[in-house]
């Protein structure tokens, strides 16, 4: 297995608050790996010290194979791509004339320009400051610029944290777009629909542990309470375990004609959440 | 190099863009024209007076006008997305660097005309004006990586105009303490001293010393923005 990112026991002490406990995941190539936590968590500050903004107080991560040196060299910072709250764009130009600044300092051709706004929704926006975008917007020009690239692996901070559902999904589709042409992909989120429908695996992060690392569907299924609702068509919900004593009695409903609705009761990744750190996704 | 080119190029013309859609920092880089144009309808300008408008120009352009477009671009998050790009420290600072000295350039000429300035000795003072752009240019930056909001650096220029702008008034203190007489080694002490030789006919065996001494001050003010700027990568 190939890993483009390799995080061996890092922490990071600030003064005196400790934001990172003994961070330890790999995260393999080719992967969406979302990192999934509340607020404070330390999500941002994971991805800072990934990127070279902050030096980790103890432990050492790879980084394409590479580590946290002093100074990262060209060709590495053109195989990465980095989208965090102080990554923003100059307000009093263009959403055109901001790509084409970084068309020139990542050697690209201006037509990469009219993909990523595409790849954004924002094909008819370009011509206008981006001090006049709405929020959404504004985020969705600074994912444009983020895909301008088409980096090897992708560090992407809460990318859809002030996007409407449709915007988001349109997202959504760029990114898998972008990750089947071989971007590895790192996003952090407090959103666990967005976890559970982009990423390959995830990590529940909370006072800047991680409390659990696996497939959404994995955990879902290992979290899952084996029972299953019925809804009558008289309204009535009927809880059952999953055995097989139970099944004559789901026969006879069937047989009745009484069953509107039958479904497995599996938690979402924010039930489990709650769960296992008694705190909301917030 | 090409592709260097290409960088520093890019971040020049979106400073240009960026500049003259800003009025507070494009009409404060007029004021030293304004000045220029009132005195030099003056009679009997002495040189104190000629480069008092030239050390005000340096201040207010290059010092300024650099330092704010730097201190910008912490303020609203933007240097950061240079410092992740695969623009290299030298590329950027180069290129934020080049829309102030042709700004500098350009006002300094314009002044020295309004002012009615006639240079002795073309090749030497001419050199020694570009020399100090570079230095009050690299100050400038210096200034806005240690500042933060826009508004931080105007009020950190206001000790740079007292002791870079003021000529006179060091000359006046070093009178009054000889102690003090290593501020004549100041940038702009030794520019107008320059000047002051090439008004009495002197020729390059009189410059050289100066010219060093300038240049040495601009190697200083670059290599402290220079480790500042490398700082400033991981620290967010
Ligand atoms: N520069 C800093 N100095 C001190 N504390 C910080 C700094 N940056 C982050 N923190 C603290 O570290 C914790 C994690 O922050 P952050 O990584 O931003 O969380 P998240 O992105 O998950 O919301 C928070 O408690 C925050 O206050
Ligand atoms: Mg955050």
């Amino acid at each position: 297995m190939e890993y483009s990112i390799e995080v061996n026991n890092v922490s990071k002490v600030f003064s005196n608050y400790e934001a990172l406990k003994n961070l330890d995941f790999k995260v393999a190539t080719g992967e969406i790996f979302g990192f999934l936590g509340p607020s404070g968590a330390g999500k941002t500050t994971t991805i800072k010290m990934l990127t070279n903004q902050l030096r980790p107080t103890d432990g050492e991560a790879l980084v394409l194979g590479r580590s946290m040196a002093r100074n990262w060299k060209d060709d590495f910072q053109q195989r990465m791509g980095v989208l965090t709250d102080n990554s923003a764009l100059y307000e009093r130009l263009s959403v055109y004339e901001n790509l084409k600044l970084y068309c020139d300092l990542y050697d690209l051709s201006y037509s990469r320009i009219e993909e990523a706004l595409e790849m954004v929704n924002l094909e008819d926006t370009g011509k206008k400051a981006v001090g006049k975008l709405s929020k959404g917007m504004t985020q969705r020009a600074m994912l444009a610029r983020a895909f301008l690239h088409a980096p090897e692996l992708l560090f992407l901070d809460e990318p859809t944290s002030a996007l409407d559902p449709t915007n988001a999904a349109h997202i959504y589709k760029s990114l898998r777009e972008l990750n089947k042409k071989g971007t590895t992909i790192f996003l952090t989120t407090h959103n666990m629909h967005e976890a559970e429908t982009l990423c390959d695996r995830v990590a529940f992060l909370d006072h800047g542990k991680i409390q659990l690392l696996d497939a959404p569907q994995k955990l879902r299924r290992r979290f899952a309470d084996n029972t299953m609702t019925i809804e009558l068509t008289t309204g009535k919900k009927i809880t059952l375990d999953n055995v097989p004593e139970n099944a004559k009695k789901m026969y006879a409903y069937m047989a009745d004609e009484q069953v509107a609705s039958v479904h497995t009761n599996e938690p979402t990744l924010g039930d489990i959440f709650v769960k296992l750190t008694g705190r909301e996704l917030v | 190099m090409t592709l260097a080119l290409r960088r520093m190029y890019a971040i020049f013309q979106k400073d240009m863009k960026d500049v003259s859609k800003n009025m507070y920092i494009s009409t404060t880089a007029l004021t030293p024209i304004i000045l220029a144009f009132f005195y030099g309808r003056m009679d009997n300008i002495q040189l104190d007076m000629y480069y008092l408008i030239i050390n005000f120009t340096f201040s207010i352009v290059a010092v300024f006008v650099q330092a704010a477009i730097i201190a910008e671009e912490k303020e609203k998050n933007t240097l950061r997305g240079l410092m992740l790009s695969p623009a290299s420290a030298g590329e950027i600072l180069i290129g934020k660097s080049l829309l102030t000295l042709a700004f500098t350039g350009i006002t300094l000429a314009l002044s020295i005309f309004l002012v009615g300035y006639e240079i002795p000795n073309a090749p030497v003072i001419i050199a020694a004006l570009f020399l100090s752009g570079l230095f009050y240019t690299a100050l400038g930056t210096l200034l806005g990586l240690v500042t933060k909001t826009v508004m931080e650096a105007s009020v950190a220029l206001l000790p740079v105009m007292f002791v870079f702008g003021l000529t006179p008034l060091i000359d006046a203190i070093i009178n009054q303490y000889p102690a003090l007489s290593f501020l004549e080694y100041m940038p702009n002490m030794q520019l107008i001293e320059l000047a002051a030789q090439m008004e009495a006919g002197g020729g390059f065996a009189e410059a050289w010393q100066p010219l060093l001494i300038i240049t040495a001050w601009f190697a200083a003010a670059l290599a402290a923005a220079w480790i500042v700027y490398t700082k400033r990568m991981t620290d967010s």
